[in-house]
């Protein structure tokens, strides 16, 4: 199933910031959202995610999870590590019932080892680096089996070595849960690593969709401008 | 016209009515949020979405981490009122009223007022941004992607410990007012504690320890829906968690005085 995106219209007071735009991710794929900032990218994942109501349109997934890759992890600074990830099984009314506190310890163990952070169930969020708490937030995200999982700008504010290494375990977590997945990001390395399909956003529309390849080779106004990170063309920033 | 509108703009009489009709709105808009979590927030209780662990976490802090500064706020206020009357009470021959007039500033109304501006100076505020920090940083989004309800997990546990808690800790910081009233009226006034003790019961009946603990009751439960509004309200950073902490201590503290005059009312008229 996927995701489907249809007609989808969202205004805040007076700003249109989405404009009846229409997509489409097929089951398994990672399409990556980008456009500048104030683009309305984020928004369409709220929508999607049900954290924010749509005024138009329609939106379809796959029946399950979906989960939510916060921006600046959203980790809950007074839990540890290991009850962060836990969280949804212990509080959740229709799973705490279906696990014991072993079963949910093994749970948690694979999946911080699956995002390469082995024996840090003790630590609080604030004792770990960025990159950390972006993978413990990965692992929390996961930790429910969901069909679709969206990234908003996972790779923010941290170093390319670190940047790499979270492109890796979106391709990894992929590969192993098939979820389907929505990156938001305006890197061109997370955009190139990961993402099987790409849409732009401008103005609450999309100016081009495509492969990560036809973005870099696309003769598109909007493109060529976004990948040279140019002041000039059809695209206006607000200085 | 535009030039007439641009006239009326700066004039006094229209500046101040848009303000007090901004302040209306505000007032509205936050009467109505308080009363759309207290439902959503009843509603997960009776679902079943409240953690009891979290519950018995926010007990321990409104009973028993916030007892000392109470007993402190509650013991010296006593001392501050009884010192001035005690000496008055006694010259003019009612000493021996004055362990029954205690009695009912204490049951009545200071045990339970002052406690309650404790508990909001260090639990509401405390409340309130603890939820305003999880607002701005996006926490609360996150509980509602992992499908957790936040007014099952966060109001529910914290409203119901406030309900729970409160009583005792009135209770006991009256208790502790009396003791600190008989301590201060035999050193101010040389008022025999026999003497104290003798009328402590004269000026209070099953009646006012009733409604001491039902405004205990209804107080806890106010202090922790106001605070835990405002927090999940908050917008805007660091300056948000300021201006919801701040209104949460405000308004906690206007409720407990307007739920007491309904009681004064109610019970004493």
């Amino acid at each position: 199933m996927g995701i489907e995106v249809k007609n989808l219209t969202k205004t805040f007071g007076e700003k249109k910031v989405l404009d009846n735009i229409s997509f489409k991710v097929e089951d398994g794929e990672i399409l990556a959202l980008v456009g500048f900032s104030g683009s309305g990218k984020s928004t369409v994942l709220k929508l999607i995610s049900n954290l924010v109501e749509k005024d138009e349109g329609e939106i379809i997934t796959s029946e399950g999870d979906i989960a939510f890759v916060f921006q600046y992890s959203a980790l809950f600074d007074s839990l540890t590590v290991y009850d962060n990830i836990a969280f949804a099984l212990h509080e959740r009314k229709d799973l705490k019932k279906n696990f014991t506190e072993k079963e949910i310890s093994k749970i948690v163990k694979e999946k911080l080892e699956l995002v390469g952070l082995k024996g840090i169930e003790n630590l609080y969020p604030s004792e770990l680096s960025g990159g950390m708490q972006k993978r413990v937030s990965f692992a929390r995200a996961i930790v429910t089996e969901p069909e679709v999982i969206l990234y908003d700008e996972p790779t923010a504010g941290l170093d390319p070595i670190a940047s790499t290494l979270i492109e890796d375990y979106i391709l990894r977590l992929r590969n192993e849960t098939k979820a389907t997945s929505i990156v938001v990001t305006h890197q061109m390395s997370t955009i190139k690593r990961t993402a099987d399909k790409v849409i732009m956003l401008y103005d609450g529309k999309i100016v081009f969709r495509g492969t990560p390849d036809e973005l870099e080779n696309s003769d598109n106004e909007y493109t060529k401008q976004f990948i040279n990170a140019s002041l000039e063309g059809p695209m206006k920033i607000l200085a | 016209m535009e030039l007439y509108k641009q006239v009326l703009r700066q004039t006094v009489t229209y500046r101040l009515f848009t303000s007090i009709l901004a302040n209306v709105n505000d007032f509205s808009e936050t009467l109505g949020n308080i009363t759309i979590c207290g439902i959503k927030t009843i509603k997960a209780i009776f679902k079943g979405e409240m953690s009891s662990k979290e519950l018995i976490e926010q007990c321990e802090r409104f009973g028993i981490s916030s007892l000392p500064i109470t007993l402190s706020i509650v013991g010296m206020t006593t001392v501050i009122i009884v010192s001035q009357i005690a000496q008055e009470m006694v010259k003019q021959g009612g000493g021996n009223m004055v362990g029954a007039l205690v009695s009912i500033l204490m049951v009545r109304e200071l045990g339970v007022i002052m406690s309650g501006f404790a508990i909001i100076s260090m639990i509401g505020s405390s409340l309130a941004s603890e939820i305003a920090t999880m607002r701005v940083t996006e926490q609360i989004d996150a509980l509602r992607t992992l499908k957790v309800n936040p007014f099952g997990y966060l109001f529910a546990p914290r409203v119901l410990a406030g309900m729970i808690m409160m009583p005792p800790v009135v209770i006991i910081s009256s208790f502790i007012g009396v003791l600190m009233g008989a301590l201060t009226s035999n050193l101010v006034s040389g008022l025999s504690y026999r003497a104290f003790f003798d009328s402590l019961w004269l000026g209070i009946f099953a009646k006012d320890l009733f409604i001491c603990i039902a405004k205990a009751f209804c107080f806890g439960g106010a202090i922790a829906l106001i605070s835990c509004s405002f927090g999940y309200h908050a917008k805007g950073g660091a300056k948000g968690v300021g201006i919801a902490t701040t209104g949460a201590v405000v308004w906690s503290f206007v409720a407990i005085v307007i739920i007491d005059m309904i009681f004064a009312i109610g019970f004493f008229f």
